[in-house]
């Protein structure tokens, strides 16, 4: 009962001293926002179109809020108190921005969630998950450590991923630019690669798989070093001045080849699917 | 106090000087305990360490003044740099980001991380675009595989210190590393039996330094930065065990380019979210 009561009394005074504030800012056209945090969420959602709302959960009173609105360029960051430390250092942000703001989030633990926005993105993160859905018309930059990294319809885009261990999911994602690199991660792509784009996959250890429709356009190239590269449905032989190894790479045409996909791996299966 | 005690605590320190007060301070070690001030009255190195940083807080209290620091500084710095051999040979010193404009960022034992970050894409750019594979693959087994340069130790902050995977086309020719010196040429044998040891790579004094860091600034995501730390080195080691004996593959030097980019990257992540 004693441990209980004990007990009780932290989880209220951690209660306590779980504080909300909300941060509000008129802005121009295409305003720069950038939010930085060690430890928690970051999620930004369209709003008005020329205010910025700002939503910060803070955890606890070791951790405050810095916040400065500089013309069109806001920039808010979690300011540790009393060192680091997860538990007490972590604030959760929701934003609501225009849609053609363009944005700047960087979280250690995450997650960061960007959806229905139309300006440039980039997402920072060690562990933290990113997923990013219905974004049109910008640069989508996005760096992980170890964190998964999930776009879902991405349009007229360009995409720069880079992780170490973090799998890269793209779904519906194409534009004029979509690279993506991760170390140990997997790479899954499933779209149609657009029309006049450049796709570049490339991992170290970790696999790739490319799912296209049966209509798709595209000059592809792909190679594995020590791993295995397959694709499931015929392609139109092309001159090259890269040398095919059977089992090891391929090149080959489909459609008109709108756009150019090159898959790379060093260890990695790399698998070319049609839908 | 041994000099590694005097750096390590050296952060700690500073942060509790009260802003406006560094001059004095370092004047008379008043923000030290007497350990410290003997050891950095009687170690050139740490008087040296000492004395740099006096420079750049003194300088960078005018940083408060003005959004542009004074040409000055950059070729004091500069001329610091020369004088410990950091740099070689007179260079037009550009602007770059070296002092957090925060007021209250003590993120300066962090700096020399960009550099090395720096240093690591280059010294992946300058190897595989100037060594030929074979001799290069081999000169770095197996202790030194991912050892920087030894210019990229230091302490002390250097300019042009643009640490992005893109920087390796803007950094002066004077900031390029020396590439490592030649060793003997193992045997494919050797070869093979040294990839099969190498599950664990050794971290070379670089990685030990970053993740002292990250453990003093950020003790929660130590581990997750060794383990990232441990896979970049292990797939650079790879690449390298594999061009050991197939030099001409244009895809794994590329890959090793990949890999370099990645530690890179992650020297870039800590030095961009370490508070």
């Amino acid at each position: 009962m004693v441990a209980g009561l004990m007990v009780a009394t932290c989880l209220s005074a951690a209660a306590v001293a779980q504080t909300k504030k909300e941060y509000r800012y008129t802005v121009g056209a295409r305003p720069n926002i950038s939010v930085e945090t060690q430890y928690g969420s970051i999620s930004v959602k369209p709003g008005n179109a020329n205010e910025v709302v700002v939503t910060a959960t803070l955890k606890s009173n070791d951790v405050e809020v810095d916040h400065q609105q500089n013309g069109n360029r806001i920039a808010i960051a979690s300011h540790l108190l009393r060192g680091p430390d997860q538990q007490s250092g972590q604030v959760d942000y929701e934003l609501l921005v225009p849609p053609d703001a363009n944005i700047n989030l960087r979280s250690s633990s995450g997650p960061l969630s960007v959806e229905h926005t139309a300006g440039d993105l980039t997402l920072e993160g060690a562990d933290a998950v990113v997923d990013v859905r219905d974004v049109q018309d910008g640069h989508v930059h996005v760096w992980t450590m170890r964190g998964p990294i999930t776009l879902t319809d991405v349009r007229n885009g360009h995409v720069e991923i880079s992780s170490i261990s973090g799998d890269v999911h793209l779904k519906s994602v194409s534009g004029p630019l979509i690279q993506a690199n991760t170390s140990r991660g997997k790479i899954f792509y499933d779209g149609d690669l657009g029309s006049g784009g450049d796709y570049k996959f490339t991992t170290h250890k970790g696999d790739i798989e490319v799912l296209v429709p049966s209509d798709v356009s595209a000059d592809f190239q792909a190679h594995s070093v020590l791993g295995r590269v397959q694709h499931d449905f015929p392609l139109k032989p092309r001159h090259s001045r890269f040398r095919e190894e059977v089992g090891r790479s391929f090149i080959g045409t489909s459609g008109q080849a709108a756009s150019e996909v090159v898959l790379r791996s060093f260890s990695g299966r790399i698998r070319l699917k049609q839908r | 106090m041994t000099c590694s005690e005097v750096q390590r605590v050296l952060p700690e320190l500073l942060d509790d000087v009260p802003e406006g007060a560094f001059p004095t301070a370092f004047a008379d070690y008043a923000f030290a305990d007497d350990a410290f001030a003997d050891h950095v009255k009687s170690c050139p190195a740490c008087s040296d360490l000492v004395s740099d940083l006096k420079l750049i807080a003194s300088e960078a209290r005018q940083l408060a003044a003005s959004d542009e620091p004074a040409p000055r500084v950059w070729v004091q710095i500069a001329a610091q740099l020369r004088h410990e051999g950091i740099i070689h040979e007179p260079e037009q010193v550009r602007r770059p980001v070296l002092v957090p404009s925060g007021a209250r960022r003590s993120g300066w034992s962090t700096w020399w991380l960009a550099p090395i970050a720096a240093c690591l894409v280059v010294a992946g750019a300058y190897v595989i675009s100037h060594k030929p594979a074979q001799q290069m693959a081999m000169q770095n087994q197996p202790a030194a595989v991912t050892a920087p340069p030894a210019a990229a130790t230091a302490v002390t902050p250097s300019p042009n210190v643009s640490a992005t995977p893109s920087a390796k086309s803007t950094l002066p020719k004077t900031v390029v590393p020396h590439p490592p010196a030649q060793k003997s040429v193992p045997s494919p044998e050797g070869v093979e039996s040294a990839a099969k040891a190498d599950i664990d790579p050794e971290p070379s004094a670089d990685d030990r330094q970053f993740l002292s860091v990250v453990s003093t600034r950020a003790p929660s995501l130590r581990a997750t930065y060794e383990s990232q730390l441990q896979t970049v080195n292990a797939d650079i080691r790879e690449v390298q065990l594999y061009l050991a004996r197939n030099p001409s593959d244009a895809d794994a030097r590329q890959e090793l380019m990949d890999a370099y980019q990645k530690k890179a990257l992650l020297y870039q992540i800590a030095l961009d979210r370490i508070q």
